[in-house]
């Protein structure tokens, strides 16, 4: 398919040097949940369970399409869950069964 | 439609996404599987809650303001600054600023004759420990993307008009090496003391997009 040499040469995160458009001065203050997002990232690490090169191969292997609709720490919650899955500390089912308990909790 | 164009539709999405949780709408999917990770970290005994609380402390503690005072100091004390361009890190560590984590510092410093930039091109790497968090545009595609191949474009959209004569260097940031880029002291400031040169120095000068502060002359005798 033409075009598609583009997605096999450069991987998602693999940016650098290509061109795009102006610098958009945006900044925004991190919601709670980001921020539990970060420092459950770096508790994480601290536990050697998951560094920081890890953290970036999982986001790549989103792939362009999620990495390109997800927010930031959305695709970090969603690569973390995938590398715990890896390494077998979770399981795809133990996770979305916490998940339907989180949201049941959350609606009260 | 460019990548870019999608990235900032995506960030109005998000926007009213949020807006309707803090209605009352309830927590989204990707907070819930926050939640649901740490609770089941936690329940199985690899993580403790109270190291979430610490290190949310942590993160709130890490501000520009920490890399401010490491300048100003560098800017008076000659042999700091050697200490600091040597070795960022046992540097700051001196000045009580610690590193939670496995990363160097390198400082860059900027003279007549270079003007540093630092990028993380693949994701968003940055020197935490002393600036904190970074900004939104240092970890989109605009800035990734075009800080190494176009600096003086880049630099020219933060307002920064680099010489010719100056040669531009950018570093480019990995998961094991952060950078911090050493402004040059803004003339008139001889007779400043630590504080009031650390208030010229801003979180964008340490990542080498604008200069250090012009002095202000309300403040100079």
């Amino acid at each position: 398919m033409k075009g598609s040499e583009e997605l096999v040469r450069r991987l998602p995160n693999d940016i650098g040097g290509i061109s795009a458009g102006p610098i958009q001065r945006t900044d925004h203050e991190l919601e709670p949940w980001e921020k539990r997002c970060h420092a459950l990232a770096d508790v994480i690490d601290f536990h050697k369970i998951l560094n920081t090169e890890e953290k970036r191969k999982g986001v790549e292997a989103l792939g362009s399409e999620i990495v390109g609709r997800l927010s930031y720490y959305e695709r970090w919650i969603v690569a973390f869950s995938n590398i715990l899955f890896q390494k077998r500390i979770l399981t795809p089912r133990e996770l979305a069964e916490k998940m339907d308990e989180v949201a049941a909790r959350d609606r009260g | 439609m460019s990548t870019q164009d999608t990235e900032h539709e995506h960030d109005r999405d998000h926007d009213h996404a949020h807006d309707e949780i803090t209605a009352g709408d309830g927590i989204g999917y990707y907070e819930t599987m926050e939640i649901a990770v740490r609770e089941l970290l936690v329940s199985k005994g690899f993580i403790k809650p109270e190291e979430i609380r610490r290190q949310l402390e942590v993160l709130d503690s890490r501000t520009p303001a920490l890399g401010a005072r490491v300048v100003a100091r560098a800017w008076l004390d000659d042999e700091f600054r050697a200490r600091l361009l040597e070795n960022g890190r046992k540097a700051c560590e001196e000045l009580g600023i610690s590193f939670y984590d496995d990363t160097q510092l390198i400082v860059l410093e900027n003279t007549d004759k270079v003007h540093n930039l630092i990028v993380c091109t693949l994701c968003s790497c940055y020197p935490r420990p002393v600036l904190g968090l970074p900004p939104d545009w240092y970890k989109n595609k605009p800035y990734r993307a075009r800080a190494i191949s176009e600096p003086r474009k880049v630099l020219a959209e933060f307002g920064t008009f680099i010489p010719n004569d100056v040669d531009v260097r950018v570093s480019d940031s990995t998961a094991m090496i952060r950078y911090l880029v050493l402004p040059r002291r803004p003339e008139g400031t001889e007779t400043y003391n630590e504080d009031q040169l650390a208030s010229l120095v801003t979180r964008d000068s340490m990542i080498g997009v604008v200069a250090a502060g012009v002095a202000d002359p309300r403040t100079v005798k």
